[in-house]
């Protein structure tokens, strides 16, 4: 996303201008960039703060985009308007007892209920000095705050919360491109890992080659375009009986 | 109200690794055999084609093959004196599901257990005393199995060939082979087919191993180095190190699955009717509570069936035979305060853990390139290679490396020091992640009276039948030995050329949150004795003899070894007594 | 879509990257010469191998025959490989030996760097049987269950444009070239990977060969050419 359509978005945000979120299809750098499209899940408050809280977990350098230039908050927003988001692949009966940490989670909220009552706590809580308007430092203080402490996020304790934005971002910056985020392949390029294509019968004994392939995405054509398809559900579908 | 079917000779309970194997063995037999699968039917063609499978979150991350806790979970606590809570998302370990179970998505990991293994109990006393296995833990419930490797070795070699197991010998009938594994239990012959290409991480430790006088060899492997013709005439090709191997199903057919070894033939077959979609519920028994007279399922449309049968294989993964059987009534339920009863006693886990060793920026490791069995490793510390007597713990793990691919969601490692996000993360990311390399541990579980599976009390699935309820945490003995083996880790690390190696070891308590191994076995484990056993040494249940319970829940305790070509091994030796003494004669094979 | 300029010069560094790291010449660390390369596709080389645009065209698009490959933006390192393997015997040609034996290392990695930086446009071709192109689809997309064969696409990349360095794209190149080629790895002639694509075309019958060649033909590729308009 550019730089200007970013800005006059932020200065809109709170208004309901809600096309915060990065575009629909994801091609190659060079290509013009595609039309922003309007969350499916997040509110534009809520969507400010996710976009600002990704850029800082995963920042841009000199060298390599970050989180949001690779479209992590398109991806997180994807997520939790979806299957997942809805509970897909979740014990989900109680009843829900606070267990030790070898027991993992024991919250009864889905991902999408778990980001409601937090970023609604959260926007609560800095109504005065919203997150995306804090300088970086002070946006880094307060999620470290959010990741060290359990402070109570409407019924979610805070470091739980950061787990699931941590981890969903992590996905999104190296997801394949079909989930909507790792926008241009992005995370792949800054690792060097080549994608969803890999014969590589020929090279593996080749030791200590560099191997510099432009990475490839499950989801593109002949032609590099990558078709995001951001519904697949987490199961095998088979057409077999 | 159950519909009640035609009766059938047998049924297995799951349609994976050991109800395919089973399946095909009595089906030739002439019997008939219906085989219940509750997970869907799946194929190589279209089901597991590249790029679509190729996808880190959906089969990775999300675990889109494995069973889908929605329907089922199981309860969990470290001890007894807590509240097992549902395991609500699956991490330290991942319960297959569907058409050929966790035998699709397996890593291909191809190892013999070792002679001791198989009489670890009489091994350990014998070696080291009663008194210094009292002190390595009073706890500790370790057992023999009733069989011996040299009755089971003609069964590994049987099931090596049905996958093509690829790897060099290191012993064959007693000559120990150059380039193979020293350590190795005796075999009567070469692997099926050679070592697959090494990769750079290998040679990188096979140098360092080698230079500190340790003996590396090749992983064994079932991602296959060649095509192969099994001995049933199914055809695997070559494996192209895509670097998508756990967690995935192969494009190739180019790692050994029911699909690719089994299933074609076994479908063939008019003897055998695969049922998918159903879920079974329990093993129905008649009024003495000593037959078994079939199994009520439920298919995907919600209708109940009972399908009568004169013999039920419990051949659904470890932890789901163990429930099957509590669920069944089938046998004493273990009691944990008084030390009676069998079923859900000695669960084991296994114990994994491992070294990061940062390479110069420089050496491309490229560790993308890689298959589910790779790499180099050695067995110096497995089992009871080294003497233990003055080290006050009994057990070991091999050690390699093994990395199976590197896919970013998953891995991205960062030398200590580096913060957990932002901008010095990135940094060390991209620094780093085609520059390091994993060594592996991976080693025993030693059984103890503290460990075990039963039902329960609150947790119910999707059928409203009780959930397992698993209780564990690794003995003080197996974090002792880990701990022992982390050390010697760091040495190679170093020796390989390692800038910064992170070490390795396991800790207390185990932590169902962190992916570890699916390697659960016990809980309905085999003996000689019927109060301290569930199956006799043919996986035949004492209390119900026309029940068999095959799989790792047999293992009395967990030894070094990923341990699928053991189950192979294992299943065949059973079926051997199933159709040439048993089918001719129905009844206890081992009198109590 | 990429501009074509910047393309290029991807390619280029793609090549010349490939060419230089993972080519078996005895050269390598000498990067690659496009422009000497050039010389020899137009003019042939001293040692006496004939001008590749006699058959390939100065493009590499070669011509609508099929008879000639196309080889224009194909991988550097597939097409040296191929120089080498028509050199030393692996890959049987009664023609390409002779070229490949007057050509040296440096010659190998500069023409193959050319070709796989210059563009030629997709010629204009017949369309073929539907039901034959749709049953190649199939092949490449998904494979064969009966015949226990994988995609071509699991290897050959997304719409067959190929998986640099080492495996050539299909997409767009001549479907009687695919045809006679897979023919040649069924009957041993092509022996660099015989227990990969030699046998996975001993799978093939000779409708799936021509499923195959008729359904690549016609996959545009902007990777490998644009589409010519006239």
């Amino acid at each position: 996303m550019s730089e200007i359509s970013r800005r006059s978005i932020l200065k809109a945000g709170a208004l309901g201008a809600v096309t915060i979120l990065g575009g629909a299809a994801s091609s190659r750098a060079g290509a013009p960039a595609s039309t922003p499209r309007a969350p499916l899940f997040f509110t534009a408050e809520e969507a400010a703060f996710i976009d600002a809280a990704v850029a800082r977990l995963i920042p841009a350098d000199e060298q390599w985009g970050g989180a949001r230039e690779a479209g992590v908050a398109n991806y997180v927003d994807l997520q939790l308007a979806g299957a997942w988001g809805a509970g897909e692949r979740l014990y989900r009966s109680g009843p829900w007892v606070p267990g030790t940490a070898s027991q993992g989670y024991q919250l009864p909220f889905t991902p999408a209920e778990l980001f409601r009552k937090a970023l609604g706590a959260i926007n609560k809580e800095l109504a005065a000095t919203p997150f995306a308007k804090m300088s970086a430092a002070k946006q880094d203080a307060y999620l470290r705050h959010l990741e060290t402490s359990s402070t109570d996020l409407g019924g979610v304790p805070s470091d739980v919360f950061f787990m699931h934005l941590w981890e969903l971002t992590v996905e999104g910056f190296f997801s394949d491109p079909v989930y909507g985020g790792n926008r241009d392949m992005l995370g792949w390029r800054m690792v060097g890992f080549p994608g969803a294509y890999a014969s590589y019968y020929e090279l593996v004994d080749q030791h200590g080659v560099k191997f510099d392939r432009p990475p490839m995405s499950l989801a593109e054509d002949a032609n590099r375009h990558v078709h995001m398809d951001p519904n697949i559900p987490a199961y095998l579908l088979t057409p077999s009986k | 109200m159950a519909t009640r079917l035609k009766p059938v000779d047998a049924v297995t309970i799951g349609v994976g690794l050991t109800g395919s194997l089973a399946a095909l063995e009595i089906a030739q037999a002439g019997l008939t055999v219906v085989g219940l699968e509750r997970g869907a039917a799946r194929y190589t063609v279209p089901d597991f084609q590249s790029p679509p499978i190729h996808d880190e979150l959906r089969f990775a991350v999300r675990k889109g093959l494995m069973q889908d806790n929605v329907k089922e979970a199981v309860t969990f606590r470290n001890y007894s004196d807590q509240t097992a809570l549902p395991i609500r998302r699956w991490a330290s370990f991942l319960p297959g599901t569907g058409l050929g179970g966790s035998f699709v998505h397996w890593n291909g990991q191809s190892f013999r257990f070792q002679e001791a293994d198989f009489g670890y109990r009489s091994h350990i006393l014998q070696r080291y005393g009663q008194k210094f296995l009292d002190a390595c833990g009073p706890e500790l419930t370790i057992q023999d199995w009733g069989v011996t490797y040299a009755e089971l070795e003609p069964h590994y070699d049987r099931f090596e060939y049905l996958l093509g197991v690829c790897g060099t010998a290191g012993n064959i009938q007693g000559k120990i082979q150059p380039g193979g594994n020293p350590f190795e239990a005796p075999r009567a012959r070469e692997y099926p087919n050679p070592p697959m290409k090494e990769t750079y991480f290998g040679a990188i430790f096979r140098k360092g191993a080698g230079s500190l006088g340790y003996h590396p060899y090749p992983q064994p492997s079932s991602n296959l180095s060649r095509p192969y013709t099994n001995p049933l005439g199914l055809k695997l090709q070559q494996c192209v190190f895509c670097g998508f191997c756990e967690r995935f199903a192969c494009e190739h057919f180019a790692k050994a699955s029911p699909q690719t070894t089994i299933l074609p033939v076994l479908l063939k077959n008019p003897n055998y009717e695969l049922r998918t979609n159903c879920q079974v519920l329990r093993i129905n028994l008649d009024s003495t509570r000593k037959k078994a007279t079939g199994v009520t399922y439920v298919d995907d449309a919600g209708r109940e069936f009972e399908q009568p049968a004169e013999l039920v294989l419990v051949t659904a993964f470890p932890l789901n035979n163990v429930r099957m059987l509590l669920l069944s009534g089938i046998g004493k339920p273990y009691d944990p305060r008084t030390g009676e009863g069998v079923v859900g006693r000695n669960y084991c886990y296994q114990t994994t853990g491992g070294a990061t060793v940062f390479m110069d920026e420089n050496i491309n490791i490229n560790p993308f390139m890689s298959s589910g069995a790779p790499g180099t490793m050695i067995d110096d510390f497995s089992g009871d290679n080294f003497d233990h007597s003055k080290l006050g713990f009994i057990g070991g793990q091999y050690v390699g490396s093994i990395m199976t691919g590197a896919r970013p969601i998953e891995f991205h490692p960062t030398p200590p020091g580096t913060p957990a996000w932002g901008q010095e993360w990135k940094r060390a990311v991209a620094r780093h992640y085609n520059h390091t390399i994993l060594i592996q541990q991976h080693g025993t579980s030693t059984a103890s009276r503290l460990n075990y599976l039963d039902l329960d009390p609150t947790y119910k699935d999707a059928w409203g039948q009780p959930l397992l309820r698993m209780t564990f945490d690794f003995p003080e003995n197996d974090i002792r030995m880990s701990q022992h083996v982390a050390d010697k880790v760091v040495d190679i690390g170093r020796a390989m050329g390692g800038k910064i190696v992170v070490r390795g070891g396991t800790k207390r308590p185990y932590n169902t949150t962190i992916y570890q191994s699916t390697h659960n076995a016990g809980g309905a484990i085999m003996g000689s004795n019927p109060r301290t056993s569930v199956v006799n040494r043919y996986l035949q249940c004492w209390d119900v003899p026309n029940v068999f319970s095959l799989g790792a829940s047999a293992f009395p305790q967990n030894a070094t070894y990923n341990y699928t070509v053991t189950i192979g091994a294992l299943t065949y030796w059973a079926l051997e007594a199933i159709k040439n003494r048993y089918l001719k004669a129905p009844g206890p094979l081992v009198q109590a | 879509m990429i501009p074509r300029r910047i393309r290029t010069v991807m390619i280029a560094a793609l090549a010349w990257f490939g060419a230089n790291s993972l080519m078996r010449a005895q050269n390598a660390g000498r990067p690659p010469d496009l422009k000497r390369g050039a010389v020899i596709a137009a003019q042939g080389t001293a040692a006496g191998a004939p001008a590749c645009a006699g058959c390939h065209a100065f493009n590499g698009g070669s011509d609508a025959s099929g008879a000639f490959p196309r080889i224009s933006r194909q991988s550097a390192v597939y097409l040296a490989s191929q120089l080498h393997d028509f050199a030393t015997g692996v890959r049987a040609s009664a023609v390409m030996s002779q070229v490949a034996k007057h050509m040296s290392p440096d010659d190998i990695a500069d023409v193959a760097a050319y070709y796989a930086a210059v563009d030629a446009p997709l010629l204009p071709l017949k369309a073929g049987d539907s039901a034959l192109i749709k049953r190649g689809e199939l092949l490449a997309t998904v494979g064969s269950a009966e015949k226990q064969i994988p995609g071509c696409n699991n290897c050959h990349g997304p719409g067959g444009a190929g998986e640099p360095p080492s495996i050539p794209y299909l997409a767009g190149q001549y479907g009687s070239y695919i045809a006679s080629t897979l023919h040649l790895w069924q009957q041993g002639y092509r022996k660099s990977n015989p227990q990969g694509m030699g046998l996975i075309a001993r799978s093939l019958d000779d409708q799936d060969i021509a499923a195959v060649s008729a359904y690549y033909q016609h996959v545009p590729s902007s990777l490998v050419g644009d589409i010519a308009e006239y």
